[in-house]
């Protein structure tokens, strides 16, 4: 009895070790530790439980920024990197010129599905430096423009398709966040003002609606360039200078001002829609809503990154053919799985999930995904992206100017000067 | 029993040699390393190219560096001595406490010492906060309108200093504690029979043996301030950190943002040289005190 007991339990460890063995493990890091985190943590749970015994993606989730890409270029240059890492489009010239990353070849789209048709042409691009692909788009996410609906429909700026209207035109613009602070809000709009380098976000997209550019290493903003940065500027200062936008607000504040109604506006990225639609869930929200940002200038543009997967470049550890078959296979079924990433906001890179029916019914997400369309990415250089010297050069130009510290012009310059300065 | 002096040597050897290999390995030869890549233009991983002393004169017309060197020596102006006599006056009132009260007392003054930075950063974000924090009531009487003191570049490192003191005190009020209960009663006694009066005990008494702890929590303030980092780079994140900048918080940002492993290399060597400038300037003015 004993022995068969013992033969048992040797067949079943035997079993269940020959199964592990079967299951390709996938390190996978990602950098998502908001609303959207715990969306991305449900879907490795689903992928996880359909691939029992095939693949299993063993996720860690590590500090957002600087944090996240000194720990990926570190491991990554001594082979103990992960396997498939989330990474944004905007940081691939940098993760590029430090080697951290793989590439994406043809035949790896073809296995995984995709192609160049499957994505928005600026965010394609955006995937490749030097010609070559680095990664695979997951989402776009542009920043937008929040909105009260109550309080909206009560200043008459609410239109007859029930979407915010007589919001275009810098000097419109303002007279609409005056009217609304005049109708009772104690705020017309809540931007982020204490932080230069997050209120970039805004300024660069007000820059590309002026058709402005960026140039380069050494001329960063040529020509009328750093005069149209000094308007974009310019015009949020002009917000706070009319009282109608809160100085030195830092982020959870400007995001609390919105929640708690007192300013009827907010920019901000689509990843706060995860708390609007938990707020509203639980019955806490009043009517709201997300746009595409208005043209206050002259064509639409908004500043937009994309969390795209990528796959290092593990020194001395090439990845092996059954390894990397399953990295892809992690990266198709997110593709394909993308809609429900989409309740995080963000908008999927995937146009077969975009043009679905089911995303179409989605809202806000569908009436802000033509944001997309017009969206620009950071400029394609090392110095720039999220948490970049760029940003930091924002930080430090734009802060003291929003508050009215010091002029929209002199902001410009000192931007100017000090990217210039960079190498 | 007589003892061969060649024997005794070797035991000697044997018993210094662990500490001598550690500390040859983990310290000495990281710094001589961090000196030679001073001297390179090798981004934060791999090996670079042979500058010679590029990277000095790039840091002597550094703006940014200089800020650094002046926010450093500013923060560690506005808390070593500061913070240490707060934690005397606390140690002197604690003292006078007895039973429970005083390990309650003390438990209160230590408790922040626990916190994590980022505990502590949060905890002040709120109290701060310029739209609803309750600092602001205090503020805007004298300023006439809220300030964001994170921003303000005049309140940042007053402001910084105060949290620190606050945050690191209670390990200098129970070093302060432990060296008055060493001072004997008897002490006090002979002072209060021969008509001394409590200024005089504690300038007369008190006061001188008091003096090397005094020294001790002095040294040990001055080389976690001129450390600083985690404090400032958390309140200052996405603001002006070019004028807010200190130096650790300038070898990381160089390293691991820039990429740039020689030019943090370089600041390092700098701090280096100005720990070592300040800790043998504060250990002669000491010594001067203390032979006086």
């Amino acid at each position: 009895m004993i022995r068969r007991i013992l033969l048992a339990a040797l067949a079943t460890t035997i079993l269940m070790a020959g199964a592990a063995r079967a299951a390709e493990t996938v390190v996978w890091w990602d950098f998502l530790g908001g609303g959207d985190g715990i969306r991305m943590k449900k879907l490795i749970e689903d992928f996880n439980a359909e691939h029992a015994g095939k693949i299993q993606i063993q996720g860690t989730t590590l500090d957002w920024g600087v944090p996240f890409y000194s720990k990926v270029q570190t491991s990554t240059a001594i082979g103990q990197g992960p396997d498939v890492m989330t990474y944004h489009a905007s940081r691939l010239p940098l993760g590029v010129s430090q080697g951290v990353l793989s590439e994406i070849t043809d035949a790896d789209m073809k296995a995984m599905g995709l192609s160049a048709d499957s994505f928005n042409k600026t965010t394609w691009d955006a995937v490749h430096v030097d010609g070559k692909q680095y990664a695979v788009p997951f989402d776009t996410h542009p920043i937008v423009l929040y909105y009260n609906k109550d309080k909206l429909a009560a200043a008459g700026l609410i239109g007859a398709d029930g979407l915010p209207s007589g919001l275009n035109g810098a000097d419109n613009f303002l007279a609409a966040l005056q009217k609304l602070k005049a109708g009772g809000s104690k705020w017309g709009i809540s931007t982020v003002t204490a932080d230069g380098s997050f209120a970039y976000r805004t300024i660069y997209s007000l820059l590309c609606q002026q058709d402005g550019q960026t140039g380069g290493d050494g001329n960063w903003f040529p020509g009328d360039n750093q005069a149209k940065l000094a308007k974009a500027v310019d015009t949020i200062a002009s917000w706070v200078k009319a009282g109608v936008n809160p100085p030195n607000s830092d982020y959870p504040t400007t995001v609390a001002l919105f929640t708690s109604g007192d300013a009827p506006l907010m920019i901000n990225g689509v990843w706060e829609v995860t708390t609007m639609s938990d707020l509203a869930a639980k019955h806490k929200l009043f009517n709201w809503g997300a746009i595409e940002l208005p043209v206050l200038f002259n064509h639409p543009c908004t500043y937009e990154d994309s969390h795209t997967l990528a796959i290092p470049n593990n020194a001395g550890k090439a990845q092996s053919p059954e390894k990397h078959a399953a990295a892809l296979e992690v990266i198709k079924w997110l593709e394909n799985h993308a809609l429900f990433w989409a309740t995080a906001g963000h908008i999927p890179a995937n146009k077969a999930v975009t043009d679905s029916a089911e995303y179409k019914a989605m809202q806000p997400q569908a009436t802000y995904a033509v944001a997309a369309t017009h969206g620009i990415f950071d400029p394609r250089s090392k110095l720039a992206g999220v948490a970049s010297p760029m940003f930091d050069a924002a930080g430090n130009s734009f802060t003291p100017a929003l508050n009215g510290e010091t002029s929209a012009k002199d902001a410009a310059a000192e931007m100017v000067s000090t990217m210039n300065a960079l190498k | 029993m007589l003892k061969n002096s060649a024997t005794e040597r070797l035991a000697a050897v044997a018993l210094v040699a662990p500490f001598v290999i550690i500390y040859c390995w983990m310290f000495v030869y990281p710094t001589v390393r961090m000196a030679q890549l001073s001297l390179t233009d090798a981004p934060l991983i791999g090996a670079g190219h042979w500058t010679g002393l590029d990277n000095y004169r790039r840091l002597f017309s550094d703006k940014v560096f200089w800020t650094a060197v002046w926010n450093t020596s500013y923060f560690v102006l506005l808390t070593v001595v500061p913070g240490t006599a707060a934690a005397l006056g606390i140690a002197l009132m604690v003292s006078r406490l007895s039973g429970w009260l005083q390990s309650l007392i003390l438990t209160m003054f230590f408790l922040p010492y626990v916190l994590p930075v980022t505990v502590v950063y949060l905890i002040w974000q709120w109290l701060g906060n310029v739209q609803f924090g309750v600092l602001q009531f205090i503020v805007v009487p004298f300023v006439g309108h809220p300030v964001n003191m994170w921003r303000t570049i005049p309140w940042f490192m007053p402001w910084v200093a105060l949290i620190t003191i606050w945050w690191t005190n209670g390990f200098s009020i129970l070093l302060f504690l432990a060296g008055l209960r060493n001072i004997p009663s008897e002490i006090y006694e002979a002072a209060v029979l021969d008509g001394a009066t409590r200024r005089q005990i504690f300038t007369r008494v008190t006061w001188p043996l008091i003096w090397p702890v005094t020294v001790l929590c002095l040294t040990i303030q001055l080389i976690l301030q001129l450390k600083i980092f985690d404090q400032v780079y958390l309140f200052a994140l996405g603001g002006r950190t070019a004028a807010t900048m200190v130096l650790v918080q300038y070898i990381y940002e160089q390293a691991f943002q820039r990429n740039a492993g020689g030019y943090a290399a370089t600041i390092a060597v700098a701090l280096f040289v100005i720990v070592v400038g300040f800790s043998v300037l504060q250990y002669q003015v000491l010594r001067m005190r203390g032979a006086r």
